[in-house]
Order: structure tokens, then sequence, then C-alpha cells
């Protein structure tokens, strides 16, 4: 397929406040964490150089407000996004419960060109918290979750101990990557009434 | 009462006029539909729901907006839909004839409609979007090209429906009362009229939101004038350059008329150009000698190859150093200064703050004292004192005796809140899902509110415990506003001024009373004022205006953490308790910070210009300036920006736009979420 080149990816990271959002982007990106982060007002975003397949890409990591009230800032962040990674805390059913809303809301206000198979990525973050004691979300329950959606791929991170970030982000950036290019070869006069699309490959292969 | 609403359609001339011209435009003229195309109300046709101030937002640009008539007719067993733009409202003035025909909605019938997508953002009102039951196939596909997108969602679905006066409940009772409609199973939102099977509905419903439908034809209309009158600024600033090294004597003279020939030439040339106002002269005039001072053009465009991530790093660069006009004589001094904001005084000491108060502790020239601290501050010691009155706590012809009696009355008062969340038992709490959100809420951001700061450093530091304190009895005393994020940074530096607990959270009632509206659910507050922020640069610096527009960044997003929290976020600690003290003063104007916002931008604006910053880079761009905004020198172009637009500045400021008290109206009840529908 020959595919334009891309330099830029741009990547959603979406949640419930407090799920470990803006760690787990100042994690990857600068392999720093600190209890010290503040609530994020509105948006910003963080970029870091990746490579594939001989190819230099930018990943443009946005990390943006957790609190419901300010979704409606979306419009105008979400646009153009290559790829959404929804993070909830496996010590929080609610953040896990809002997943759901999250990817609708994503769907809603980024309106991409193919919205069933647009790349998701799930994250179930702090791991970490009291030896995993305190967790009341379940693995085995938030893999089931990402099946139904199309077979989400899902990481379980701890942004504190730098657990699984970097795993996950190379499948963020490459699913980020195939969004791209899938949309390239789409072509504008295509009638797909619905019935091809099919489950996304079972999750990542990394 | 049939005849005379009948009698009105038919007589509608926007109605008439919308019609005659329908063939020639692009609206949905359903061929295939012989009933729809009928040209006027059928006979025997009741209106049975009409609602005006139904408004139609062709692109993000609130000037752009389409104030129109929604109304739902009633024949026979058909119910049919229309739409039309309103003559004679103010938005809707730039309105050309196309356009309007654009948008109009001739009667559908509900027949042909599929679904009802009611949508309640918490930014902006309550809106619908009707999905037609044709071209669904089609809508799949529109993946790639934009103009296809557009072109595809004209023949599916009209464009959003905003209900600015309410009414989307009525709309949709009316509607079932007269037709079989039901709610999808798959979203509480979606109300289906006829194809209860549609596979397709969540692939429609994911197409409505952030398409503009048409903008293109609407977003050009004003474009000539304004750019031309950037290219005439860059020819002629030169000459105007040199005449603006002479302000005239007096400020106060300097809005009205000058006989200076040079500017005479200026603004005659620029009236050609529509910048028609008299401070638009003044305005203009000033922009060029910024764009010079800056050295805007080579230099910029040398430099433009060096990427904005550096910037920060090196703040003291062309904006930080160059549009200070250097004085050459202590007389012109002066004059310059009045041009260019007064330099700042030392802040107000307690001794000083004595003399402003009689024996009996009441403040003699509240003017006085408000203007002396706008041009110096307080004192950090005599903050406790001062900042009450600054709030609206304190009434300032209140005596000392009145004072501590309130503060007696108030923490009792407070305590009885407080005891309302205190009360709640564990056991209580599992079955109060809100109690424990808010709570869980706050306690998230209170423990990354300003710990770096001694006051609030450290494990189980008992300030923080305050701070959650004052902001769960605050979630209580005002319920329905609740606690939103934003709101601990807007707390933190009250309660390290006022240390102690019922204090600090009457004075925080005080600021809520004008910042409220920022945290509103529908993000009202933050709404107007980002918007009047759109006016006030279109005002002051139209070339930059003009980049906004032409890069989509006229929501000025980029703004928004500055304006939410009041630029908490962008200054260290003390500089934000300056700036704050500053703003709370009033003096000048309510909106200090949206000048704020205005003299930040200018003073970036070659760099945004000259490195084509799109709106992604513009917000990286802001959010990076934290730390780096001279304050003392933004506060003095505030004050001249805010000076030189004047009664023209304040006319684009909305009345109510926050930190303005609420205009007592149906507001109060903006707060409350009306979300039962049917």
């Amino acid at each position: 397929m020959p595919s334009r080149r891309r330099t830029l990816l741009k990547v959603i990271i979406l949640g419930d406040s407090g799920v470990g959002k803006t760690s787990l982007m100042n994690q990857y990106v600068n392999r720093k964490f600190s209890n010290q982060y503040k609530a994020t007002i509105g948006a910003d975003f963080l970029t870091k150089e990746v490579q594939f397949e001989d190819r230099l890409f930018t990943l443009q990591i946005w990390d943006t407000a957790g609190q419901e009230r300010f979704q409606s800032l979306g419009v105008a962040f979400y646009r153009g996004a290559d790829c959404c990674v929804l993070v909830y805390d496996v010590n929080s059913m609610k953040s896990f419960d809002n997943l759901n809303n999250w990817r609708e809301e994503f769907l809603i206000q980024a309106s991409p060109s193919d919205p069933e198979n647009f790349p998701f990525v799930v994250l179930g973050n702090k791991v970490d918290v009291d030896g995993g004691n305190s967790r009341v979300v379940s693995e085995k329950k938030a893999r089931a979750w990402c099946a139904s959606k199309g077979n989400i791929p899902y990481f379980e991170t701890s942004a504190k101990e730098g657990i699984n970030v970097e795993e996950a982000f190379q499948c963020i950036a490459k699913n980020a990557l195939k969004s791209g290019e899938e949309e390239e070869i789409y072509l504008p006069d295509t009638i797909d009434v619905g019935t091809s699309s099919q489950p996304r490959s079972t999750g990542c292969e990394c | 009462m049939q005849e005379p609403e009948l009698h009105d359609l038919s007589d509608d001339a926007d109605y008439a006029a919308s019609l005659q011209q329908g063939s020639a435009s692009m609206m949905i003229t359903r061929s295939d539909s012989g009933r729809s195309t009928s040209s006027s109300v059928p006979e025997g046709a009741e209106i049975v729901y009409s609602k005006d101030n139904v408004t139609i937002h062709p692109s993000q640009f609130a000037s752009e907006r389409i104030s129109g008539r929604l109304r739902l007719i009633k024949q026979g067993s058909s119910l049919f839909m229309t739409w039309i733009p309103l003559k004679g409202q103010s938005t809707n003035a730039r309105l050309s004839e196309r356009e309007r025909n654009l948008y109009t909605i001739r009667p559908v019938p509900f027949t042909d409609v599929r679904s009802i997508r009611r949508r309640t953002p918490t930014f902006g009102w309550q809106y619908i979007i009707v999905v037609l039951s044709s071209g669904v196939c089609v809508c799949v596909c529109v993946c790639v090209c934009n103009l296809l997108l557009k072109a595809v969602l004209l023949r599916i679905a009209f464009p959003q429906l905003y209900f600015y006066n309410g009414g989307v409940k009525e709309f949709l009772a009316t509607i079932k009362q007269h037709i079989f409609i039901v709610r999808s199973l798959e979203d509480a939102n979606v109300f289906l009229v006829n194809d209860f099977q549609n596979p397709l509905q969540k692939t429609l419903s994911s197409l409505e939101l952030p398409v503009y439908i048409a903008s293109g034809p609407s977003a050009s209309v004003s474009d000539g004038g304004e750019s031309s009158s950037y290219e005439l600024q860059e020819r002629i600033g030169g000459s105007i350059h040199d005449e603006i090294h002479r302000p005239s004597q007096n400020p106060g003279r300097q809005r009205h008329k000058s006989h200076d020939p040079a500017r005479d030439l200026t603004i005659h040339v620029l009236e050609k150009f529509s910048l028609v106002t008299k401070f638009a002269r003044e305005t203009s005039s000033q922009l060029f000698r910024e764009s010079n001072s800056n050295g805007y053009g080579a230099i910029e465009r040398k430099n433009s190859s060096q990427t904005l991530l550096d910037v920060p790093h090196r703040p003291s660069t062309d904006a930080e150093i160059a549009p200070e006009p250097v004085p050459s004589d202590p007389l012109e001094f002066n004059k310059m200064t009045l041009v260019w904001g007064k330099p700042r005084q030392p802040p107000l000491g307690s001794e000083e703050w004595a003399t402003f108060l009689d024996s009996e502790g009441r403040v003699m020239d509240a003017k006085a004292l408000k203007k002396r601290i706008f041009y110096g501050g307080v004192e950090h010691t005599t903050r406790r004192e001062v900042w009450p009155f600054l709030l609206g706590y304190h009434a300032y012809d209140s005596t000392y005796a009145e004072r501590e009696y309130l503060k007696s009355t108030k923490k009792s008062e407070y305590e009885t809140v407080r005891q309302q969340w205190q009360s709640i038992s564990t056991e209580q709490a599992k079955r109060f899902t809100k109690f424990r959100e808010r709570k869980g809420l706050i306690d998230k951001d209170v423990v990354r509110t300003d710990r770096v700061l001694p006051f609030y450093d450290g494990d189980d530091n008992p300030n923080v415990n305050i701070l959650r304190d004052i902001l769960l009895t605050y979630s209580f005393y005002n319920f329905d506003l609740g606690y939103c994020q934003g709101m601990s940074d807007l707390l933190s530096p009250i309660l390290f001024v006022i240390e102690d607990e019922s204090e600090s959270f009457w004075c925080f009632v005080a600021l809520m009373e004008r910042l409220g509206p920022n945290f509103n659910r529908d993000q009202n507050g933050m709404h107007s004022q980002l918007f009047a922020l759109s006016k006030l640069v279109e005002l002051l610096d139209s070339p930059l205006h003009n980049y906004f527009k032409q890069n989509d960044c006229l929501n000025y997003f980029f703004c928004f953490r500055w304006v939410l929290i009041q630029f908490k976020r962008e200054f260290e600690y003390k500089k934000t308790m300056r700036l704050w003290e500053v703003l709370w003063t009033h003096y000048l104007c309510e909106h200090l910070h949206l000048y704020v916002c205005v003299a930040i931008l200018k003073r970036y604006r070659n760099k945004i210009i000259g490195e084509h910053m799109d709106f992604d880079t513009l917000l990286k761009f802001t959010n990076e300036l934290s730390g780096h905004i001279d304050l003392d020198a933004i506060l003095r172009d505030a004050e001249a920006l805010c000076i030189c637009a004047g009664e023209n500045g304040a006319a684009r400021i909305p009345p109510g736009t926050p930190p303005s008290l609420p205009i007592e109206s149906e507001n109060a009840l903006l707060y409350a979420q009306d979300d039962e529908v049917l």
C-alpha cells in the first residue's frame, strides 16, 4: 500500500479525574514520576519521537481534564486524533464504569471517519497501589469489556513504577499509525453498509 | 387562535423570500418527496409548536449564528417541521440572502425523519439534530473529503438547532402527541421516528458534532475588508510610525479627534478599509508602532525557523524587551506612560492602609483605595485585612465593630453548613453516591494543589485538610454548582492569606459570586468570556484576529486555563496574588483579566503569526508561557489596552460576563440539570 508520509501521530488520553493520565504521559515521555502533578485544566500535550520500521514519527500525546464538566472542550482537542487511550484506575470501579462514556463521548466529539474501527487502547493504571490489595476491577472484567468493544488492546500499568508503560505506548503508537494508513486507502466512494465492520485484529501483538 | 397564527406564517416576509429563492439554494430540496416541496403551509394546517431563538451555528464563531423560529405544523394526520431565520435580529445582520436560503428548513414531513437526537453539552445550549431517512447508505463512507462530508450531511441531517430559550423537552413532547416516536434503547437521547430497526443508527449519531455545515461561505463574509487593511497597515506602517511617537497632550483627548495632519490622513485611508470607529484609529496606530518596534518582518521571519518549543526557555526575547518605547525626555515620559500604562507603585503597606480608614474603621474613599491597589497591590501582611473588602465580603463602609460581629455570625453559619456533610455517617455515605463522588474529587484535588508551597507542604498537612473542608462545605452551600476542578486553585491563595477557615470560606463564597459561572455545567461563563475575548482581540488587533480566524482558533480554548482560574497557573504564587488583588479592584473595568489576555497575546503576536502556529501549537505555546510572563509589563499593557478600548471595549463584553455579577433572571436555573424528557 503506497502510504503518504505521516510524521505526526496524535493520541488522546481520556479517563476520569485522578486515574493518572498526566502521570502516564510523563512516565512515557520523560521517564519521570511525580506526586506533584496538578489537576489538568483544559488540555496539554507532550511529544515524543518514535521509530517504526526505519521511519521516524512524532507521537503527540494529549492530556485532558478528567472532570466530566470539561468534556465539551473535546471538540477542539480531539480533532484529527489517530488513537484514543482510555485510562481507568484499577482501584476505582467508577473510573472503569465510565470508560464507556469516555469512548462514546470521544466518538461523538472527534467524529472519526470510521468510528467502528477507530483504534482505542485501554489502560488499567495504578496496579502498584497497596500491593494490589485495594484493587476492585479484575483484569478479567476489564478484558471482557475490551473484547466486547471490538477487541480493544488492554494493558495493566503503573505510571509510578513504570510498569508496562513503554509497552502500552508502543502499542498505542502502532495503532495510531495503522489508523492513519487505513484512512489513506479508504476511498470516498466506497459504500460500506456496516456489515464489513469486522472486529479489529485481536489486541496488539506486542 | 389558529387563524392569526396561520396568517402570520403566510405573511412572513422571510418565509416568502426563502421560498422564492428556494430553487437556487443548496437547501434540502427533497425532490423524491413531493409533499415536502409544497411551497407554503397547507390549507387547514395548525401550528402546534413555535419557538423563537432556535439557532443554527454555521461555524464556531458566535457572530455567525443564525437565530430563527422553529415550528411544528400539523395537517390532517401529518406533522411537518419548519425553521426559518429571523430578520432583524442583531446576530443575523451579516446574513446574506443566500445563506438564509441555505439554512432555511421548508416544511419537512415527519415521515421523512428517521430520528431526532438531543444533546445537552456542558458547553453551550441544548440542541437537537434531526436525521432524515434518506441518504443513509452514503453516510458511512464520508471519511476522507471534508467537502463530501458536508454535502452528504446536508442530505441526511439538518444542522444542529440550538434552543437558546430552552424548549427541547416541549418540542419532543409535542411531537409525541401527534406521531409515534420512541426512545432508542441504545441511547436515551435518540428518539426514533420511523425506522426503529436502523442498523446504522450508531454510525449516524457519531457523525453529528463538529461539523460546521457550509462554514465556507459564511466564514468569508468579512474577510475582504479586514485583510486588506492588514496589508495596508504593512504598507503605510512607516509613516504612521513617525506620527505615533508624538502622542497627543492628554490621554482623554487621545480618544477624540486630533488635528494632526498625518493622523487625519491615516484615518482617512483606514476608513476606506472599514476600520470605522474612532478607537480603531488609535488601536491601529498603536499596532503599527508595536509592529515596528518589535521588528516584525525581517527579524521575525529570519527567526521563524526556530522551533516553538524553544520559546519559553528563552523568556527575554523580542516580545519581552522590545515594545517598551524608550522615552527621550521626562516630559515625554509622562505622556508616554499614559498611553502605555503607568509604572507600578510599591505595594500598599499597613501604615498607609490605616490612613484609608476613619476612627471606626470605615474606608473613607473606596475609589482612592482601589486606585492605589490597582497601581501597587498590597503588602503581603496587609492582605488579610484588605482582601475581604476587595472580594466584597466586607462592605467598605462597615466599621470595626460591624466586621467583628459579622465574623462571629458568619462563623456559626459556616459551621452549620459544614455540619451538614460532617454528619453524614459512613453507612449513610454508602447510599449517597453524589456525596461520595464529590468528596472523592475534592480529596484528589486538594492533595495536588500548591503542595510545593510550605503552607501546604508535607504529609497530613492541616491546611490541606482545611482546603478540603472548605471546598466540601462550599459544595453543600452551593449544591447545584458543587465542586469543579479549578476551584481548589482559586481557594488556595485565599486560605493562605486569610488563614482563618470560616473567613476564608466566606471570602471564597464572595469570589465565587463572580467566578462561579466559570464552573457552570453548561460552561456558559467560560463561553461568554472567551467570546468577549475574541471580540476584544478583533477590536485591538484585527490582524491577529484574522489570523486566528483563518487558522480555526477563534474558540480561544488556548486561553481557557488563563480565564478559568485567573492565571493561577501562569504566574508564581506571589505574582498571582498580586495580579488577583489588582483584578479585584475593578478599578478601570471589571474585565481587566480579558485585557490581560489580549496583552499577552499581543506581546507574542509576531511569534504566533510569524511561525504560523496552528491551534495545537498555539495551545502548547500558551501553556508553556507559564512562568515566563512579566506581570508588571503585562499589567501596564492591559491597563493601556483597557483605556484605549474604552467604551468600544466595554460594548464588546456582553452584560453578565464574569466576573460581572450575574444578571438576575432565569440564569439561576442554569445550574440545575433538567434531564427529564418525555
